[in-house]
């Protein structure tokens, strides 16, 4: 398949603007500009476009909630904050394809009737920062942003706003009050961004990946767009592949590529020669699976059918000397650590969790350990705020399914198998 | 109409709800715990989950909306479970140090649990720990006990609008915390204190010295500080008040207090009080008998109206005292003494503006709902602080910001700055100015409304006045969101009453009232400054406001005290305390006030009321004013006593007797055993007869009891009507020019944490505000080279003070703030006055200071 997210990313001036309009950037805008917005609307809904953050929501429909909702001023946010563990994928557009990102989100502001924008940048990602800012200053001086664009007199600004660090933060209400410069913490829903978002305005939420797919939608047409990949979910998907492999790293692919395929074609197969013991497939939060349930299709529908999820995408790859347990604790020490504190369920349980996990792994499991550990899990699990300690859950979950037998053994022999 | 079923129960809606409290209407009980009614959702805590048919997750049934052919189930085997967890999660890191915790027997945490929880706990792993924090000298913070359940954080950034704490810190390390991490830098109000559902927030007035179920009563009754007059439960144990509490459900106030209210009480339990009589005997005050006492006053004032007839003896009544006290004084002083010189503090302040409002608009003019504040969509607010001189109608200006009301602030008030949209900073010597601008400026936009000739006319001939008059920055702004507004308020402070030429704000006031169609508050300091005018403790008006020249209104009321009431008006305030002596005031009663502290001119005062022939000082304490009497006696105070005080929403609350005491007798009792030792016997044995009395002969509270009074709803006109009618004319005075010719101008701080004297003889409110500091703006502190902590003398006409300085950011003027609430440097003392000879007040405002660095 061509690139298209990633177009151009072997030329190590990509991110410069002259480079990004020489390989055809800025066309989608031109287009876009002289359509209605309800056209391009129309076009991003034929498109089947579906939200790449995690949750898979059709990006048409979003939209026209926004559209629906009579408020003004409309915000338009771009979700970078992309901090799910194993996740990477947005990085390289943020970094090498800024442009794509930046001509994405003056097509979606003009569509949705937004003058203004925000580009909700990860605390980790300083490089980006000044990347993304060069960016908009070269965008602002051609005219693609600004008050005036494309001397067309349709008005976009673009801001970059940098967490400072939080996971939570990339779940759209924290995000939002994080932006209002409050503490991140999700709020109650609804009301729902897209009526009631950053400072009680209309705020339409879409991550790096999904607002850097409209330019191409705009260019080639929906209808073209919704041939690529899987029927149900169509368009390419980048998957960033960590962990035991050969070739780590950031792939296109068209969505609904099979996960065998990603780790053994693209990523080169196992690290070593060694055996798969399991794979994470969509980031932390998605359930993990055995090295026999990898041969499913990676897309929104069929992930779920398979005992896990799409997620982001992030492909963890794990070989046969990897300590199950160990992973488990190192996820929820993450989960622990992130956690913000307003639920309690998730407050409390993630903490508990990784402190029996710690025990186990280093040899003080007692016996009862697996069944509080489940138990605790089912405590948390749909009793949350927000999917975050759904996420912390489904790990433990996940893991005593398919690895129970990696937990009784080190409560058994009071140490960890693998050190 | 929204029909839900929650438990099979049908219910039905008038306005969309929250399941929970849709629940609560069809009296189905589900527990909650971060659910708090007077506030924001917030959907933490998670025990309110429900099932809802359609729906695939449990949902907490506080931020769940109801909607038509909604299915709810509160209880099942999943919610249940669910509960249980969430209990089990609660107490993995909570201490369990229930034997120990004062909350304990009214913690929602173990109530929860007790019902709610598992019999056992199966964490096995290290608890957290956090120290308790006893770095506030008042709050006591326990964050190993606290649930994050952030009540208390929304109740003080949302409710009080405070915003001086916060949840620091992330995930299972969360812990409530006041920005400066270790004292609270706020407003302590102790509203959190409240809302607190466990033993996080403690306060350290009882820290470990009863248990919630070792009280000996509860009586509801009413704060004695300010003119709001907040509801709250006085909890006693071995007849001494251990704390007192607000109830969402209780007074106008709905669970909120003040400082003063939640942690001024301990004045009354001050060994400070006074315990015995004190007779002066060779120039000396010594202790003396009750018997004694009264006869030796009896005496002297029988034999005073004898040499010098009843004109020559003054009274003044307090604020302070209940209605029945002030109402059997100014009986006493009218028919036993045969004076009408009585007056209070008042009339520097509340008294003389109400009769100016009274007398232009109506009576009941300034009888406005506090509550009703917060509907208002601009709020005028001049002469003081409201949140600051009276704090919970304050936060009504708060919440009303909140609603989208624009705030509209004249003058320096600190308590509105982040919930101010305008801001006028009239020059001192300038507001009267200012003011009438606007309001000839409403009046040129609008005309006038033809409804009150006096007004009318007086609005034309200022208007008719050639030149425009002030310009301050905003002016404009501020008379178009005026001419905008469709309900707007007017909250009138104190300070704009003590000018010179008070009583042309007044005017101005009186006239955007009306133009405007406002609502007008006035604002009250001490809490009872309306009861003080409605009982007829002023020289020109019997009780219910019936004017005294009036002889119809007059013998109605002889025949009722069946004694003769003088004709002619008495005098005011200033022109009693001028007349002292020299002139024809030979003996002062004073109940209940201190005028050598409370009044500008301190030496001045003093030396007026040290030649009098007889000075008799009833009072809690011995202040200034009762050294130099003749005859102490001690009074009752607040919780000591049963009475009515009238707040400034004209809503007449009852003060329940709380306590017993062994000292003091109750101000109306004294009185009563003077009368009856002059050979007028009253016939009251308790205080209630007063108020039957009352409500026989004041037309304004008629058949009212105290039956209706503590249910809180005997709010004006009462049963009565207004009695009065308005003026025909509008009284004038000639305007005084005045030029401005100090860098500094002195007024009298009205803090937050002190009220009078009294709150001084607190201990708490003494360790959150423990002395004078001179308050400077920031911007006059530069260009005078002041700093923070600077030593300083400041000097005025009369006399000088060291003190420290203190930069204040709200202060945009040239005005230096000193307070007059602790004894010996009270800034009123060092005050010269003028009169105002409408309003009879004492302008304050041309005090010049100068002030030296030391």
């Amino acid at each position: 398949m061509e690139k298209i997210l990633l177009k151009n990313i072997d030329n190590p001036n990509s991110a410069g603007i002259n480079e990004y309009i020489k390989a055809g950037g800025y066309q989608g805008l031109s287009k876009a500009l002289g359509l209605q917005p309800k056209d391009v609307l129309e076009e991003v809904k034929k498109s089947g476009l579906r939200g790449r953050g995690g949750a898979g929501f059709p990006v048409g429909m979003k939209w026209s909630f926004a559209l629906a909702d009579p408020k003004f001023p409309k915000y338009l946010i771009c979700n970078a904050d992309e901090g799910e563990p194993g996740t990477f994928k947005d990085r390289p557009i943020l970094e090498k394809n800024p442009h794509l990102l930046i001509e994405g989100m003056v097509i979606s502001g003009y569509t949705l009737g937004s003058e203004y924008g925000y580009i909700y940048l990860r605390g980790e990602y300083p490089l980006a920062k000044d990347i993304l800012n060069r960016a908009i200053n070269e965008a602002r001086e051609k005219n693609y942003l600004g008050d005036n664009i494309l001397g067309k007199g349709i008005k976009f600004h673009l801001v970059v706003y940098q967490g400072a660090g939080a996971y939570i933060c990339g779940e759209e209400t924290a995000l939002i009050e994080s932006i209002e410069g409050k503490k991140g913490q999700p709020r109650n829903k609804p009301p729902f961004p897209v009526n009631s978002g950053a400072w009680a305005l209309p705020t339409i939420v879409n991550n790096v990946e999904t607002l850097s797919n409209v330019p191409y939608i705009v260019t080639i047409g929906g209808e073209a767009y919704s041939k690529i990949g899987s029927k149900d979910c169509p368009g390419p998907k980048l998957f960033s592949v960590s962990g035991c492999v050969e070739k780590p790293g950031v792939y296109e692919l068209p969505m609904g590529t099979s996960l065998k395929d990603i780790i053994f074609r693209h990523a080169g197969g196992i690290k070593g020669g060694k055996k798969l013991k399991a794979v994470i497939p969509g980031g932390i939060s998605t359930p993990v699976l055995p090295a026999d349930g990898i041969d499913c299709a990676m897309d929104f529908v069929a992930m779920p059918k398979a005992g896990s999820m799409l997620g982001s995408g992030a492909v963890i790859v794990m070989d046969e000397s990897v300590c199950m347990v160990r992973v488990t604790y190192r996820a929820l020490k993450f989960f622990e650590h992130e956690s913000c504190g307003k639920c309690v369920p998730c407050r409390e349980g993630t903490d508990w969790l990784r402190k029996i996990l710690e025990r186990i792994e280093n040899g003080k499991g007692r016996d009862g350990d697996i069944e509080l550990l489940s138990d605790v899990a089912a405590n948390i699990a749909g009793k949350t705020f927000c999917p975050l300690g759904d996420g912390a859950a489904g790990v433990i979950n996940g893991m005593l399914k398919h690895f129970r037998n990696e937990f009784e053994e080190h409560i058994k022999n009071a140490e960890c198998i693998f050190s | 109409m929204i029909t839900l079923t929650i438990n099979e129960k049908e219910i039905t809606l008038d306005k969309p709800v929250t399941v929970l409290e849709a629940a609560k209407l069809a009296g189905i009980k589900i527990p909650t715990l971060c659910y708090h009614e007077a506030l924001k959702p917030y959907g933490g805590c998670r025990l309110c989950v429900v099932e809802v048919e359609r729906m695939p997750r449990l949902q907490t049934s506080c931020t769940l909306m109801s909607a038509d052919g909604m299915v709810v189930k509160t209880e099942s085997e999943a919610i249940s479970k669910a509960r249980r967890g969430i209990l089990e999660f609660l107490l993995i890191n909570h201490p369990l140090d229930c034997p120990y915790c004062d909350k304990a027997g009214e913690c929602e945490l173990q109530d929860m649990v007790n019902k709610y929880g598992a019999s056992a706990g199966r964490y096995k792993e290290e608890k957290r720990k956090v120290p308790e924090s006893h770095k506030d000298q008042i709050l006591a913070r326990n964050m190993e006990r606290c649930i994050v359940c952030t009540r208390c954080v929304r109740m003080c950034g949302d409710v009080q609008g405070a915003s001086a704490i916060s949840i620091i810190g992330r995930g299972n390390r969360s812990r409530m915390e006041p920005f400066s991490s270790a004292a609270f830098n706020c407003e302590y109000c102790g509203n959190c204190l409240t809302v607190c559902p466990v033993g996080a927030i403690l306060s350290r007035l009882y820290i470990h010295s009863f248990r919630p179920w070792q009280l000996d009563k509860e009586v509801e009754t009413v704060c004695s500080y300010c003119g709001v007059g907040c509801s709250f439960v006085a909890q006693v144990r071995d007849d001494s008040i251990k704390r007192v509490i607000p109830r969402f459900d209780l007074g106008l106030n709905k669970g909120l207090l003040c400082s003063r209210g939640r942690f001024g009480y301990e004045y009354i339990s001050s060994p400070e009080r006074l315990k015995t009589p004190l007779v002066r005997k060779h120039g000396k005050l010594e202790e003396s008998t009750w018997s004694e006492a009264l006869s030796v006053v009896a005496e002297r004032l029988g034999h005073i109206k004898k040499t010098h007839g009843g004109s020559s003896i003054a009274g003044i009544a307090s604020p302070r005292c209940c209605n029945e006290d002030n109402y059997v004084f100014q009986k006493f002083m009218r028919t036993v003494c045969g004076s009408n010189n009585i007056d209070s503090i008042s009339r520097t302040g509340f008294a003389a503006a109400q009769k100016y409002f009274e007398d232009l608009l109506g009576q009941g003019i300034t009888a406005n709902m506090i509550d009703g504040l917060k509907n208002s969509d601009a709020i005028l607010i001049l002469g003081g602080d409201p949140t600051a001189i009276n704090p919970v109608l304050g936060l009504s200006i708060r919440e009303a910001s909140g609603r989208g009301a624009k705030i509209l602030v004249l003058g320096n008030a600190k308590g509105l700055e982040r919930f101010k949209t305008l801001h006028i900073m009239p020059e001192v010597f300038k507001e009267a100015d200012t003011l009438e601008s606007l309001l000839i400026g409403i009046y040129n936009a609008r005309g006038t409304r033809g409804e009150k000739p006096a007004i009318d006319h007086g609005i034309k001939s200022l208007a008719g006045k050639t030149g425009a008059r002030t310009a301050v920055p905003e002016f404009d702004e501020l008379m178009m969101t005026l001419l905008e507004s469709k309900s707007a308020s007017i909250v009138f402070g104190p300070d704009l009453v003590q000018r010179t030429d008070g009583h042309r704000s007044l005017f101005a006031v009186s006239g955007l009232t009306y133009l405007l169609e406002a609502r007008l508050y006035l604002l009250s300091e001490k809490p009872n400054e309306q009861g003080v005018v409605d009982t007829g403790c002023v020289p020109d008006m019997l009780p219910g406001g019936r004017p005294l020249n009036v002889y119809d209104f007059r013998r109605k009321f002889e025949e009722a005290w069946k004694g003769p009431v003088p004709a002619e008006d008495g005098l005011t305030l200033f022109e009693i305390i001028e007349n002292a002596g020299a002139g024809k005031i030979k003996a002062m009663y004073i109940m209940g006030e201190n005028p050598v502290f409370n009044l500008p001119g301190g030496p001045y005062i003093k030396n007026k009321l040290q030649s009098l022939d007889l000075l008799v000082v009833q009072d809690l304490f011995l202040t200034e004013t009762a050294e130099i009497a003749d005859v102490v006696l001690p009074a009752l105070g607040w919780s000591e006593r049963t009475g009515t005080y009238t707040n400034l929403e004209r809503r007449v609350q009852l003060q329940r007797k709380t306590v017993e005491t062994l000292h003091g007798m109750e101000d109306w009792r004294i009185i009563s055993e003077v009368s009856g030792r002059m050979g007028c016997k009253m016939s009251y044995t308790e205080v209630r007869d007063i108020m039957e009395e009352m409500a026989g002969v004041s037309p304004l509270y008629r058949d009212i009891t105290y039956q209706e009074i503590g249910k809180g709803n005997c709010l004006w006109p009462y049963h009565g009507e207004p009695l009065r009618g308005e003026m025909k004319t509008v009284p004038a005075a000639a305007d005084i020019e005045r030029e401005h010719r100090e860098d500094f101008y002195l007024s009298v701080e009205k803090p937050l944490f002190h009220s009078g004297t009294l709150s001084g003889k607190s201990p708490a409110l003494m360790k959150i505000y423990p002395g004078p500091v001179l308050r400077v703006g920031a911007s006059a502190a530069k260009k005078a080279g002041l700093k923070e902590g600077d030593k300083v003398q400041f000097f005025t006409q009369t006399g000088s003070r060291e003190a420290v300085v203190s930069i204040e950011e709200s202060i945009r003027d040239n005005r230096v703030y000193y307070s007059n609430n602790f004894k010996g440097s009270g800034a009123l003392g060092l005050m010269t006055f003028t009169i105002d000879e409408v309003t009879k007040a004492p302008g304050l405002e041309g005090c010049e200071v100068k002030i030296k660095k030391l």
